[in-house]
């Protein structure tokens, strides 16, 4: 398979990046940063955009940057594999680090950037496919049709949300910054989803996503990340749960639970946080975060795996994780 | 000093430097001055009549050559003489999604897509059937209309008295037992590059030449000489490097035949390499597989009979079909002593694609079945799985019930070794006794076993499977003419092994010319794992031949008998006198290298031999120039057929199962299976093959290990997902070949149980270690949890769906409906093609306007 034909962008800084964003929005412009999961798609002809803009000259967006006071800064083109490597990450947002390490394969984090993770598409078996093969279904809502197919006569987009780091900065509570031709702007990662499978960011035609901010409040909490796959490497989530804990003795201070690879969007399980604080991790609580996590899952029959399989170990997972989060807590696995 | 110079060393295998560094060509790195590129239009239809193809639009497109149709080419073949139903591009019907309808020929890939988008086809829909159960069924609308109830094929065999052998059994166990579709995923994708010379009088169409990706050469020759109406002396198939084919490459793919036919009506070279997903649709993997299976056993263990009805769903073609259904059949034998056995098997037509050969081509499903059952079988009567498969064993050499000549047989070997190094009954009593949070620990035990080529080729003759030739060049090279085929899998080495062997010269002179039918005699290729066996025992004979010549020579010039004339390591030396390399001086030796001032003075040479008188040894070299001197040329050349008492019985299908040699496997599996998630994790495989002689051990073990690894794909994760005849995953993100992660430690043993008939006693070594290991994981499984799975692969869904129901908890519907401990049907997947309407043109009837089911949450 070929890549369709386009124009290739190469901004140096983020104005210029606006600059051609601005320019060619008409025509339409699709921003690369790794390509891991653009370039496969476009071959798919899932995009066929007149501009592609490669963003990876942008030099001020690939640091990690440490403030006191504040918490850390990442450039939203900082690799995968640098996140992995770093010691200040690894010491105090260990959720970050442990949901990072299981992106793809060594190989694709060393060209896969966070942000690029944070943008990824929505995915489903109906839709991420060659357009010869979506031809032999009729293709589907996301993209040429006007079918579902994981929800039959449903006219919503159902895609699966599939990225992994995405859920560890819900539970870090990061914020995310988009440079706009109006300025910039710092919103709630969780402000960027819609929940809709094929118009899943609140991200404008000439906006980019420029920095990731994790508060220094979130350092120190003890994290867990675990992702549903058949293999042990490669393969995008297909049930996802990130746990973030802090405690104060034996009682839990502060703790969020997070989901992805279940719903259009990544998602806080917000009543996790509620049912946790002020109490000590045990079988019971833990058991109720599995429950309270599966509530907020809706899979379909976007994966390989069956939906209720994948809700079932969104529950497991949740529960496991809590109690691995809290290292004094019932040893459920290992 | 060991019986071997080169046998039985580790060995790197010749091509592997040019494989390493990118300098070794496969298919895809070949191009040509004005090549064109082929691409394929596929049917997104699983069964519908062609009413029209316009290409006008597509052929109007700037940089399209031409557009070919099916009949441009409507001659049909098919790998099997009896299964002649393929055209290179289909001319009434499509039969699955992804059939091939047209071809457009252009400068570049991306216009050739372009053009692809601008075919018009009209299509009439029809019934199709999915599901192999009720494609039996049909009574019109047949996917081939010779072929009634949709059936390619049934045989009904019956060996001893399977009544009789029920009615002595003190345990019966039956079941029914289900394993998913697998694929090859061979590396590299199929690719063809196809042109024609130009005929020197006429300046019209020559000589085809075709270079492809091919396990099959010879057979490609023949098949395009039918479709294209040429003799095969007309047309010349070339095998450059092959990146894998485990049997997809084992028969002529649609590519080889559309590219040659393109190439014709382009009148330039066009090239077609398939995308991932094209592989997929070209597929001759492994079917899916109901096997309904029924085994008895007396008290003390040993097996009275055996009944087995196979129905494989096969897909649109024939393919290797009637093989792989008879091959299911006839390997119930030659593995144990099974004195009564019935087979009822069945090879059924579905709307999809061909399914073919697959490594352990028909035994790999039916013996996940009878392995597991024989657990089942053992658990009933209060056996260890040891202590029941120790109980039927072979006593060779014998003939088994259904004619299968047994002769040497490691399996009691293979089973020790595994038994031992795993400590199998401690860490089974260990597992039980203590165990890790919500994970079990188990272990498994399997055995397997596979044929060393087929006693019988696809076109019943007594011509020989293969023949060899050898060229002594002037300076002591061996050049090896071979028509075996090495596909990755190593046989240009063991060819190179087996000449410097015998020749007694260093691998260094050897030069292996493989695979091209215009150099190479005729081998009928690599599959059903022939060629050491078959192509090393040409060779053999190959290497003697032109020995003897060298020795004539060496004897007269040494002035002894010619059976006194030892060669080895390049030296030639009289028997009773010291080995060169032993002796304290070998002056005189330069002198003689051939060589003076860089030159070949053959004349002068000769001359100067002439004065020197009697000598007692020589250099290889020598010994060469020498023969050439006395006897001329120096050629050697031998072939190889099987012999008349290893080609079965004379029953209807009884072609298919004889061998030459059967080789053997025994593994254990250590697994974990985590009871919440039902993720299994296999630890460790301890595996023992018995390949009748390691000629090169490191090439074999790496062939064990590679078998155990993809054998533990098909046991965990890979599967075709089906929807209404739509593959889900086509394509190496979502058919989930396992990654180095999952691929444990595999502890090998090689077990050399020397042949009579084997070259040096070799018999195979790369498909036997496969089956076993599906079944020694589901038998681990159960020795941890308890619970048994009769559907393959042993996903976490299917593996905790099974656990919950062992443990009583509330029954969660994660299987789609088919409870993997009793499968009773094929599992499709859970989406909807169709809705009210929207969606394909299928027809009324199509099980895709079946209404969806609800999945409300």
């Amino acid at each position: 398979m070929s890549l369709p034909s386009f124009k290739l962008l190469r901004p140096r800084n983020v104005e210029d990046a606006l600059g051609f964003l601005h320019r060619y929005e008409k025509e339409g412009v699709q921003i690369c940063a790794g390509g891991t999961d653009l370039l496969p798609s476009m071959k798919q002809r899932l995009f066929s955009p007149a501009y592609v803009m490669d963003i990876r000259g942008i030099e001020e967006l690939t640091h990690i940057r440490v403030v006191p006071g504040l918490g850390v800064e990442l450039g939203s083109l900082v690799k995968l594999s640098a996140i992995e490597d770093s010691g200040f990450i690894a010491t105090h947002y260990p959720v970050l680090r442990e949901a990072v390490m299981t992106v793809a394969s060594p190989i694709l984090r060393n060209m896969g950037t966070l942000g690029g993770n944070l943008c990824l598409d929505t995915r489903c078996l109906w839709y991420n496919q060659s357009l010869q093969w979506r031809k032999s279904c009729g293709y589907c809502i996301k993209k040429d049709g006007d079918l579902c197919h994981v929800a039959p006569g449903g006219k919503v987009c159902w895609a699966v949300f599939s990225g992994d780091s995405a859920a560890a900065l819900l539970c870090l509570h990061a914020e995310i910054e988009i440079a706009s031709p109006k300025g910039r702007r710092r919103i709630p990662l969780a402000d960027l989803y819609t929940n809709i499978g094929d118009d899943r960011m609140r991200l404008g035609k000439s906006e980019i996503l420029t920095r990731i901010f994790l508060p220094e409040a979130s350092a120190g909490y003890s994290g867990v990340y675990r992702k549903l796959r058949l293999r042990g490497s490669i393969d995008y989530p297909l049930a996802g749960v990130a746990v973030a804990i802090r405690k104060k003795g034996k009682i839990i201070d502060d703790a969020r639970v997070a989901i992805t690879g279940v719903n259009p969007a990544p998602r806080l399980v917000k009543d996790a946080t509620h049912a946790l604080i002020g109490r000590e991790m045990n079988e019971h609580a833990a058991m109720v975060v599995g429950e309270l996590a599966a509530r907020v899952a809706k899979p379909l029959t976007t994966s390989l795996l069956t939906p209720e399989y994948r809700r079932e170990m969104i529950k497991v997972f949740a529960k496991q994780s809590a109690s691995r989060a809290t290292p004094s807590g019932p040893s459920i696995r290992d | 000093m060991s019986d071997f110079a080169i046998i039985g060393k580790p060995v790197a295998l010749i091509d592997s430097a040019g494989k390493t560094t990118g300098q070794g060509k496969y298919t895809d790195d070949l191009s040509m001055p004005g090549m064109l590129i082929g691409k394929i239009l596929h049917s997104p239809l699983p069964h519908a009549r062609i009413k029209r193809i316009n290409p006008t639009k597509a052929v109007k497109l700037e940089g399209v050559v031409s557009v070919v149709v099916g009949t441009d080419a409507p001659n049909k073949y098919g790998i099997l003489p009896v299964g002649h139903d393929e055209t290179a591009l289909a001319v009434d019907k499509v039969r699955y999604v992804g059939d091939n309808v047209a071809c457009v020929v252009a400068t570049s890939e991306s216009i050739a897509e372009q053009a692809l988008e601008l075919i018009d086809v009209e299509y009439e829909p029809l019934p199709a059937y999915f599901d192999p159960e009720e494609a039996m069924k049909a009574e019109s609308d047949l996917i081939h209309d010779h072929r009634p109830h949709n059936i390619e094929k049934e045989y009904h065999h019956v060996f001893g008295d399977p009544g009789a052998g029920f009615a002595q059994a003190d345990a019966i166990v039956e079941g029914r037992y289900v394993a998913g579709e697998v694929t090859h995923a061979a590396m590299e994708p199929h690719s063809t590059l196809a042109y024609f010379e130009l005929d020197a009088l006429t300046g019209e169409e020559g000589r085809l030449v075709v270079q492809s990706s091919t396990q099959v050469p010879y057979y490609l020759q023949h098949k395009l000489s039918i479709v294209l109406d040429k003799p095969m002396a007309q047309i010349r198939v070339i095998k450059p490097l092959v990146g894998g084919g485990f049997g997809g490459k084992s028969e002529i793919i649609p590519l080889e035949i559309i590219a040659a036919v393109a190439a014709r009506k382009a009148k330039a070279p066009v090239k077609i390499t398939y995308t991932r997903e094209e592989v997929f649709w070209a597929h001759r993997g492994r079917p899916r597989t109901i096997i309904d299976l029924k085994t008895g056993v007396k008290r003390d263990g040993s097996l009275t009979a055996v009944a087995a009805k196979v129905i494989q769903d096969g897909g649109a073609y024939c393919s290797y079909g009637v093989v792989t259904i008879l091959y299911s059949g006839a390997l119930l034998g030659a593995l144990y002593d099974i004195p009564n056995i019935q087979y009822d098997g069945f090879r059924v037509l579905t709307n999809k694609p061909a399914c073919g050969a697959m490594r352990g081509h028909g035994t790999v499903n039916v013996r996940f079945a009878f392995e597991s059952q024989l657990d089942e079988l053992a658990l009933k009567i209060g056996m260890d799985p040891y202590d029941i498969r120790k109980r039927n064993l072979l006593k060779p050499p014998c003939v088994t019930v259904n004619g299968l000549r047994v002769q040497s047989y490691g399996l009691p070997e293979c089973i020790e070794k595994v038994v031992k190094a795993s400590d199998w009954a401690a860490r089974r009593a260990e597992y039980k006794q203590k165990y890790n949070g919500t994970v079990r620990r188990g272990l498994g035990l399997a055995c397997s076993h596979y044929v060393s080529g087929a006693a019988n080729s696809i076109i019943r003759s007594d011509m020989p499977h293969s023949t060899v030739n050898i060229k002594i060049e002037r300076d002591g090279g061996v050049v090896v003419y071979t028509g075996a085929s090495d596909i990755g899998q190593g046989s240009d080495t063991m060819v190179a092994q087996i000449a410097a062997e015998v020749l007694g010269c260093t691998l260094g002179r050897i030069k292996v010319i493989a695979a091209d039918t215009d150099l190479t005699p005729v081998d009928i290729g690599s599959y059903s794992s022939r060629v050491t066996f078959m192509n090393g025992n040409a060779t053999m004979r190959a290497a003697e031949d032109a020995k003897k010549k060298i020795i004539a020579a060496a004897a007269r010039k040494m002035q002894c008998f010619e059976a006194d004339v030892l060669m080895r390591d390049d030296w030639v030396w009289k028997q009773g006198t010291k080995p060169p390399w032993e002796r304290t001086t070998t002056a005189g030796i330069a002198e003689v290298s051939g060589h003076v001032d860089g030159q070949v003075l053959r004349g002068s040479l000769q001359q100067k031999r002439k004065d020197e008188g009697p000598k007692d040894f020589m250099t290889f070299e020598e010994a060469a120039v020498s023969a050439m001197d006395f006897a001329g040329a120096v050629s050697g050349t031998g072939a190889y057929a099987p012999p008349k008492d290893a080609r079965g019985g004379g029953h209807k299908g009884g072609g298919v199962g004889p061998s030459p040699a059967y080789s053997y496997s025994a593994q254990v599996v250590d697994a974990g299976v985590d009871t919440e998630t039902g993720e299994v994790t296999v630890h460790k495989v301890w595996a023992a093959h018995d390949c009748g002689r390691a000629l090169n051990p490191v090439a074999v073990e790496g062939q064990v290990i590679g078998s155990v690894w993809m054998g533990l794909g098909q046991a965990l994760q890979e599967e075709f997902v089906w929807k209404d005849g739509l593959l889900m995953n086509p394509g190496m993100l979502e058919y989930k070949s396992p990654s180095a992660v999952e691929s444990p430690e595999v502890v090998t043993f090689i077990v050399e149980s020397i042949d009579p008939e084997g070259p040096f006693g070799a018999k195979e070594a790369s498909e036997g270690s496969l089956a076993a290991v599906i079944p020694a994981v589901a038998n681990a499984i159960f020795d941890a949890t308890g619970m048994r799975l009769r559907e393959s692969p042993f996903t976490p869904e299917r593996v905790l769906s099974g656990i919950r129901k062992v443990m009583g908890l509330k029954k969660i519907n994660m299987t789609n409906d088919v409870d993997p401990t009793e499968p009773h049907t094929l599992r499709e997947h859970g989406g909807s093609l169709w809705f009210k309407g929207k969606g394909p043109q299928r027809h009324e009837m199509d099980p895709a306007r079946k209404p969806a089911l609800s999945r409300e949450q």
